[in-house]
């Protein structure tokens, strides 16, 4: 009898083993296929896209915000006679025939039809009542002041993945700040597929991306680009731009170039259209380089305001090459605040021979020449200057001038503003402060990017500036009853190892008030057609924007 | 004898009433689901209407539609400013 017990005793310890490892099985092994398993029987989890952030002007205006727009999808299963609904949807929607024709011969639960639909155009497609035709909302940008500052708002567009991606300006820069966080919502259904009450995520509310407020004037910006686009037609240039900056904290007030594009149509435009020119596009600054040169000469002693100019009575022959003057007029024993005044390239190559390849290099470098200026939008480019040994006789002449040397304009404004700013260079931002989510406003602080030259040499230069702008080649436009310091400029285009005599840079920069800056100007036209030259083509733009913007500040003339 | 009895007649009918109770309330909470859709609807509808009239409102404010609101109404641009620079003199010696 015995061995009976104990036969059924082992058998009894066998069926439990099994069915403790059974159990090991269904609730260690696959435990998380199986929590997974019930999850999806009463909890749907949802993507929240998050709300991209604003872009708001100095006055709080967001020139860039988010509406609702809806994006049309079809279930292609759901679709029975499938020729007919192509017809009839696709002239409903503006789509080609033969693209809702291919989206609904796929084999797919889901396929989109056309994105960006407004309110009106949803309540149209949904009173059609077509079966398995559906909306979803979803936001888009819009822009409420239609293109202005586009190349420095830039656009959103999609990425690989087909979700919202920032390029070019401020959304390519500052893409991950705008964007936010995505969150994944999660709710419970009972048995007939009802929602149940619980607490929600807790990290929904953060989903919205952050927004940031511009050092952008959008009134200054609004009278930059009025101005500019009527300048670039009336003196039919190629290209137009302006850069407008407060050289005390390098705050950027506007900041323009003409032809554009708009923002929430860029894909109707050629991509070379995206580049913001004023720090993408490098150029040969010509004549408004001449300040810096003689800031450099000025504050490292090798020349002073009345100096004479010994060779300024003719042409000068350097390195097999014949220099000469814009005008080919020369004046004799000319001094320093005349060779500004005449934009005379001879008393430039004086100049720059007196100060040297070793002190010009230093200078540059301190202005900030060949390297990026560290602005904060997306898309900034510089030339390194060439070293040393590199420089031939000639070039330490055209460098002198402004010819030979490749920066951007973002560059010259920046290194032109340490002359406004007592000798002091500022790191350009267009962005003034980031407001979270949370309502906290993380402020970008002015920074110095260091001292070029010293404080006397930059009130002995404005001085020299405000007589160029007072009895210059551009003094008949310049504003009656205010001090005003800048320079003008007509920079060569070089075209295959030549300067072509027809096509020109013309351009005009400056400061006011020249005691008291507000702001410095800097003003292009690539290749303008009804005049070549910088004082008949910006310095007329030029004075335009500065006295509108005197009398936005509420600045009044204090005399000459 | 009779006091125990007593007592767990109250202990049992307290338990019975209780689950009730938990019965019902879990019932009430659960199909508050069906008011929460409203609700969500309702906040969504009203979060909808926002954003619209929102996007109105920048469109009219924008300076772009003012300009060409005034340019249409007639208004042009002041082409002079007056601006006093010098101070008048009180008295001037004849």
């Amino acid at each position: 009898m015995i061995w009976r017990y104990r036969l059924i005793l082992i058998l009894l310890m066998l069926a439990f083993a099994a069915i403790l490892l059974r159990l090991f099985y269904w609730q260690v092994v696959r435990s998380s296929d199986l929590s997974l398993l019930g999850q999806t029987q009463y909890e749907r989890s949802l993507q929240i896209t998050p709300e991209r952030g604003d872009i708001k002007t100095s006055d709080n205006f967001p020139v860039v915000t988010n509406k609702i727009s809806y994006l049309a999808f079809v279930n292609p299963k759901q679709i029975k006679d499938k020729k007919k609904t192509s017809i009839f949807l696709s002239s409903k929607l503006g789509v080609k025939e033969a693209l809702v024709s291919s989206q609904l011969s796929l084999d797919k639960f889901w396929v989109p039809l056309k994105t960006g639909l407004s309110v009106k155009e949803k309540e149209e497609i949904e009173n059609l009542n077509v079966p398995g035709v559906g909306l979803e909302e979803t936001y888009t940008r819009f822009y409420p002041e239609a293109s202005l500052s586009a190349h420095l708002l830039g656009f959103v567009g999609k990425d690989d993945l087909g979700k919202d991606k920032g390029y070019f300006g401020l959304e390519g820069y500052y893409d991950r700040l705008l964007r936010g966080k995505e969150s994944i919502r999660t709710q419970i259904f009972d048995a007939l597929g009802r929602p149940i009450l619980q607490e929600t995520s807790s990290n929904i509310k953060n989903s919205k991306g952050n927004s940031l407020l511009l050092n952008i004037d959008r009134t200054v910006q609004f009278i930059v680009e009025r101005h500019l686009k009527e300048g670039v037609e009336k003196y039919n240039a190629s290209e137009g731009m302006v850069g407008v900056m407060d050289p005390k904290t390098g705050n950027i007030l506007a900041l323009a170039s003409f032809p554009s594009f708009s923002p929430s149509n860029y894909r109707q435009y050629n991509e070379d259209l995206y580049k913001n020119p004023f720090i993408s596009n490098l150029y040969e600054p010509g004549s408004t380089f001449k300040p810096l040169i003689m800031s450099a000469a000025l504050d490292g002693g090798v020349v002073a305001p009345q100096t004479k100019c010994n060779i300024c009575d003719k042409p000068v022959s350097i390195g097999g090459y014949e220099l000469h003057t814009w005008n080919d007029k020369y004046y004799k024993n000319t001094n320093m605040v005349e060779v500004i005044q005449h934009s005379d390239n001879i008393g430039m190559v004086f100049v720059g021979q007196r100060l040297g390849i070793d002190k010009m290099l230093s200078y540059l470098g301190k202005f900030g020449i060949g390297s990026l200026t560290g602005i904060d939008l997306q898309g900034e480019v510089s030339q390194s200057v060439p070293q040393k040994n590199v420089w031939y006789a000639v070039d330490i002449a055209t460098r002198a001038f402004g010819q030979g040397i490749s920066i951007t304009p973002i560059e010259l404004l920046v290194a032109f503003s340490s002359i406004a700013n007592k000798g002091t260079r500022m790191e350009p931002h267009v962005v003034n402060s980031v407001e979270t989510q949370d309502g906290q406003i993380l402020k970008i602080a002015p920074r110095e990017s260091g001292r070029v030259i010293s404080e006397k040499t930059a009130k002995v230069m404005t001085e020299i500036l405000v007589n160029a702008v007072n009895k210059g080649e551009a003094a008949w436009v310049r504003l009656k009853g205010y001090r005003i310091a800048g320079k003008t400029g007509t920079a060569s285009i070089p075209i295959k190892g030549h300067y072509d005599p027809e096509k020109t840079v013309a351009s005009f920069i400056g400061f006011a008030p020249a005691d008291n800056p507000k702001f410095v100007m800097l003003v292009i036209f690539d290749k303008p057609t009804t005049s070549i030259y910088g004082s008949e083509t910006a310095a007329p733009v030029f004075f335009k924007i500065a006295k509108e913007i005197l009398l936005y500040y509420g600045i009044p003339p204090a005399g000459e | 004898m009779k006091k125990p009895i007593f007592i767990l007649t109250i202990m049992v009918v307290t338990i019975i009433a209780l689950s009730a109770v938990r019965v019902v309330i879990s019932n009430s909470i659960s199909t508050s689901g069906i008011a929460l859709d409203k609700i969500d609807q309702a906040l969504s509808f009203y979060k909808t209407q926002n954003i619209i009239l929102r996007e109105r409102l920048l469109s009219i404010t924008s300076l772009e539609h003012i300009s060409s609101r005034a340019s249409e109404m007639g208004f042009v641009e002041s082409k002079s400013s007056i601006s006093l620079n010098k101070p008048l003199p009180l008295a001037i010696k004849q």
